[in-house]
């Protein structure tokens, strides 16, 4: 892999493939952003307040568009709270009125009392807006290494270590 | 001293095989990991157990790693035959040598 | 293919690819089970209206009310391998009625508020579930070692207490007309797409049996329960 550094069309290669790849993830994680009409179609479980239907590192596929029905009570969705930026995922359990105007109430299943008390102050409901989407795919575990890596600072250094005790161990 | 330490546990990190080694190898991982794969699936759909289906994937991935990972003796059945050194032997065409290409990274 | 690391990264590499396409695989073959979920019963035993706060710190004082429900159902055809979780909810449905200009379209219920609901684990999420250790041997026993439980989507309730009592944003909810009881589920699966009670069949999936009370009115609200604190 060194090699390319002696001959610079093939690093340049290799920085044109690099980039491609950087700008093809990101091309289709907001493309599926438009089609899925959420700001993050795919989201991380970091907490375990809907056990045991989502554990902690599952991912979560989002979609945020209502084509045939409303957002409607029993529907696990995503939730922004005024002024505070981490994403919540709780089911809905009540709702009072229809359209861009109704009322929701939601709550963690694995929580005994809904979520008024993670509201905003003055906040007594969530409103349509609040939601960036409403879960409607899962594939387990997958999630948990972003967790990990968040949660054990000291697994980095290590990693690295790792890394470097490769390139130590390996023959060019 | 040093220097030879570092070259024996690298030789045991690498674990270097042959050619004809990494095509086999390569022939086994993906055999064997796409094999396990199917029956999980089959054995967990019929039995209606999702627990089995992970344990036989899981296992089988494991098996597959313990066969493919370390340089076995028979990954290196087929040593290069390198040309002698000094060249001072009639430069003949070399008929059936086969130069790096199968080198993948 | 050349050194033990290189190995490791093909074989890992191919693994993951493998996993998906059984995990898809997984995820699909939720569609070839039919479904035939049915609510035999579904009634309210008893109503009430009762005054109480929102929590114990608040001065507000509100309308609660409380029904009390019998449920016969049989949702044992939504277990399956992938199934995880079984969801099942029962929401109180009401029309507003002072809406004032606004016409709702006659299958929008514009009120809908959680009664009632329950978890149930499949016998290969038991250990998930958010209960203690003497309860988790009981649950993993009541399995009897198989994978799979059709029996734990039986439902028979009589007289069920409601788990919240519900309430309206203007704080008002007794007399009100046309409440209905509803039904619901959601499958949680290992692997795949959620699912909820369907109004129509799709291919093997039918829609819910029954899963609707009669319509009923809320009584007047109930004097004497004054002291009473009502659990939001």
């Amino acid at each position: 892999m060194l090699s390319g550094m002696a001959n610079p069309r093939q690093a340049a290669a290799q920085l044109m493939n690099f980039g491609l790849i950087v700008s093809t993830a990101f091309m289709m994680w907001k493309g599926l952003s438009v089609i899925t009409d959420s700001p993050s179609p795919i989201v991380v479980v970091l907490s375990g307040s809907m056990e045991p239907a989502f554990q902690r590192g599952d991912l979560l596929f989002l979609w945020n568009r209502n084509i045939f029905s409303e957002t409607s009570v029993g529907e696990i969705v995503v939730y922004n709270v005024k002024d505070k930026d981490i994403p919540i995922v709780h089911r809905v359990v009540r709702k009072f009125g229809t359209g861009s105007k109704a009322k929701l109430l939601t709550k963690g299943d694995n929580n005994l009392s809904d979520d008024t008390e993670l509201y905003a102050r003055g906040q007594d409901y969530l409103v349509r807006k609040d939601i960036i989407g409403s879960v409607v795919g899962f594939i387990p575990f997958v999630g948990y290494v972003t967790i990990m890596l968040s949660e054990h600072p000291w697994l980095k250094p290590v990693m690295l270590g790792m890394m470097g005790l490769v390139v130590v161990l390996q023959r060019e | 001293m040093a220097e030879q330490l570092l070259e024996q546990v690298r030789d045991v990190v690498d674990g270097q095989i042959d050619f004809e080694g990494q095509r086999l190898a390569e022939l086994i991982a993906n055999v064997a990991l796409s094999v396990s794969g199917i029956i999980a699936f089959l054995v967990g759909f019929y039995l209606q157990d999702i627990k089995l289906a992970v344990w036989i994937a899981l296992g089988g991935t494991i098996l597959t790693f313990i066969v493919v990972v370390p340089p076995w003796p028979f990954f290196n059945r087929n040593p290069v035959k390198w040309l002698p050194v000094g060249g001072s032997a009639p430069r003949v065409q070399p008929v059936n040598l086969v130069l790096e290409e199968k080198i993948t990274i | 293919m050349y050194s033990s690391l290189v190995r490791i990264q093909n074989t890992f590499g191919f693994f993951t690819t493998v996993a998906f396409v059984v995990a898809a695989f997984i995820a699909a073959s939720d569609f070839v089970t039919p479904r035939a979920p049915v609510v035999n019963v579904l009634k309210t035993t008893n109503l009430q209206v009762v005054r109480g706060r929102p929590h114990y710190y608040s001065s507000k004082k509100e309308e609660y009310a409380i029904i009390k429900f019998t449920l016969d159902a049989d949702l044992s055809s939504l277990f399956t391998w992938n199934t995880k979780q079984l969801f099942v909810y029962i929401t109180a449905e009401w029309p507003s009625t002072s809406v004032s200009g606004t016409t709702l379209p006659s299958n929008v219920t514009s009120n809908q508020a959680v009664i009632w609901d329950t978890i149930i684990t499949s016998p290969s999420a038991d250990h998930l579930a958010n209960i203690g250790p003497i309860a988790l041997k009981k649950l993993r026993k009541s399995a009897a070692g198989k994978p799979i439980d059709p029996s734990r989507g039986k439902i028979t309730l009589k007289n069920q207490r409601p788990k919240y009592q519900i309430t309206h944003p203007s704080g008002k909810i007794a007399e009100t007309e046309d409440v209905t009881l509803r039904l619901h589920y959601n499958v949680q699966p290992w692997v795949g797409v959620l699912t909820w009670n369907q109004n129509a069949d799709y291919g093997l999936w039918n829609a819910l049996g029954g899963g609707l009370s009669k319509k009923f009115n809320l009584p007047a609200l109930k004097k004497k329960d004054e002291g009473k604190k009502a659990k939001a």
